[in-house]
């Protein structure tokens, strides 16, 4: 298929209320013509963490006001797009609920076809929207929902070369923060107080660091940092502002040490395929990290593939991603009918073992 | 060309996808299936089928009525996402109806509404002779006083219980929940503006973090 494509994308997964549209002519460039993207910060604020109920009652009045303001902003009306990706899933089933039934209704009403999208495959199939990389290239996805490695071979194959066992890193950020008395979300304040710390004071864990393979682990970590605060406060009645900046910056450093082990490790795993012109991308709020980041850039380097970090509004969550990863299922011939169902749980490696949540649900991501 | 008479209805505000198609007071087509999960994929099909039976297409629709509970908050935020969408993509108003004012629809007044509302709770709304009340979420036991009158109707779930407590009459429902919604919907003076959301009734579960945060030492 080699025709100009035009789609509206809706994402509603999480605590994002998001539209986009994104048009492709093939042989150029995706663009992207609008992405509106409306946070919720300030509803979950007061609770320490996203709460689904008041995410799924946020999404479902905001995502058609959304969709109205990407249509504007980019000059188009309904009849002018090709076709409606939405996510359906892995998230909050509430939120991610609002979103397909929006989207069957836009759907239907316009004619167009409907492209269910899985939230990951966005994240994942984003270095091609931002930067038209090829295939195959290598994907760290390290968001406060979601940790794994992805080697992307094709815009429907990922092979997850491993992942978190427990928690994601943006929420072991956001347990850090809460744990010591600094506002959410807890990436950015961590991180502002671990430039005026001693990382080396506290003597944190590096889980699963010992461990062949590519698997996280950062639950302990969170204990273990709990543990020394708590320590602290006994002996002194509470921490002081040094006490908190060098527990951040033991903490940033543990979880950086971590992904640049386990990144060294898959991307050895990637560099065996030979690929043509090696590429390194990382997608989530956590690449956000400056320390984070630039230990993975010397990693890659080292390495001899090219590192590469969307944008940050392409990086965390956004429709513009959503839109592209509709247009290239698409392109393959993908398409949903009316009874697209939302999926909770919906691992984009369906062939590797289950990493979180097993039994009668199945894998989670 | 949409038709302005023509009104699609629907609601999965509880444990069932319902939903009518209306013109002029005419019912046209009419459905209504018990289910306990799967309303997100059958909703859109049912429709569709409805649609077919009264030889109709979206692009014939002049408003959309959507059942906007109170009832389950997931059952509730398939339909409005639903009727927002179309409402959207056809360029058509959608009106939301309570189930309320669904259950209260053809009844004389006084009339108290009422819907399960789980755990030993109701959701209610009197409708009394002059305006309609604040809806509310109630247990049995703490009804307001004025509401005990010999004679009072109640009409919806747990209405010969309710009816007995304020010495009133439980009397069914005039009309089935989706074709009462389509007919008040078709009533309405449409406001392209006003877009349907649903009736909680009731906040989200939520409890600040147990964590308090460390005291920080000058």
């Amino acid at each position: 298929m080699s025709e100009t494509l035009t789609f509206l994308g809706l994402e509603s997964s999480c605590d994002d209320t998001a539209a986009a549209v994104v048009r492709h002519r093939p042989g150029h460039a995706p663009e992207i013509l609008a992405s509106v993207v409306a946070g919720q910060e300030e509803l979950h604020a007061a609770f320490g963490g996203v709460v689904p109920e008041i995410a799924a009652r946020a999404h479902a009045e905001k995502l058609d006001i959304c969709v109205e303001q990407a249509l504007a902003r980019a000059d188009l009306r309904l009849s002018e797009i090709d076709g409606i990706a939405v996510t359906a899933g892995p998230g909050l089933i509430g939120g991610v609920l609002a979103g397909v039934l929006c989207a069957k209704g836009l759907a239907a009403g316009a004619g167009l076809p409907l492209v269910g999208v899985n939230h990951l495959a966005g994240h994942a199939l984003t270095p091609r929207l931002t930067d038209s990389v090829a295939f195959p290239y290598l994907m760290l996805l390290v968001s406060g929902g979601h940790c794994q490695f992805l080697l992307v071979t094709g815009a429907q194959e990922f092979r997850r070369l491993g992942g978190t066992i427990d928690d994601a890193p943006g929420e072991a950020f956001d347990k850090a923060a809460r744990l010591l008395g600094l506002p959410q979300p807890g990436g950015p304040s961590v991180e502002r107080e671990a430039r005026g710390g001693d990382a080396r004071r506290f003597a944190l864990p590096r889980p699963l660091l010992d461990r062949p393979g590519c698997d996280l682990s950062f639950s302990g970590l969170k204990t273990a940092l709990l543990r020394e605060r708590d320590k602290l406060v006994e002996a002194q009645g509470g921490l002081t502002r040094q006490d908190r900046a060098d527990l951040c910056a033991g903490f940033q450093a543990a979880i950086t040490e971590v992904l640049a082990e386990k990144s060294r490790r898959a991307l050895a795993e990637y560099m065996s395929l030979d690929p043509a012109e090696p590429v390194f991308a990382v997608a989530g709020g956590v690449a956000a990290n400056k320390a984070i980041r630039s230990e993975l850039e010397t990693v890659s380097r080292d390495i001899g593939a090219r590192f590469l970090a969307p944008p940050l509004a392409l990086c965390t969550d956004n429709a513009a991603m959503i839109a592209w990863a509709g247009i290239e299922r698409y392109r393959q011939g993908g398409r949903d009918d009316m009874s697209l169902a939302a999926r909770p749980r919906w691992p984009l490696d369906t062939r590797s073992p289950a990493l979180l949540g097993s039994g009668r649900k199945g894998a989670k991501a | 060309m949409p038709h302005d008479d023509l009104t699609l209805a629907f609601d999965t505000s509880a444990a069932h996808c319902a939903a009518a198609l209306v013109s002029g007071g005419q019912v046209l087509a009419h459905r209504s299936e018990e289910m306990a999960r799967g309303q997100a994929e059958r909703l859109f099909p049912l429709l569709e089928e409805l649609l077919a039976e009264a030889g109709a297409g979206w692009k014939d629709l002049g408003r959309i009525g959507v059942g906007i509970g109170p009832g389950n908050f997931t059952g509730t935020r398939i339909s409005v996402s639903a009727a927002r969408g179309l409402a959207l993509s056809l360029e058509i108003p959608a009106l939301g109806v309570s189930t309320f004012e669904a259950l209260a629809h053809g009844l004389p007044r006084p009339l108290i509404a009422s819907v399960d509302a789980r755990a030993g709770r109701l959701y209610l709304q009197r409708f009394a002779d002059g305006a309609d009340e604040p809806p509310m979420l109630a247990s049995s036991d703490s009804l307001p006083s004025d509401w005990f009158a010999p004679g009072v109707r109640v009409v919806g779930h747990a209405a010969p219980e309710l009816a007995a407590l304020l010495g009133g009459q439980p009397v069914p429902a005039a009309v089935p929940l989706a074709r009462a919604i389509a007919a008040i919907a078709a009533s309405r003076t449409a406001d392209r503006a006003a877009r349907p959301a649903p009736l909680y009734l009731r906040p989200a579960d939520a409890a600040p973090p147990r964590d308090s945060a460390p005291v920080i030492l000058p």
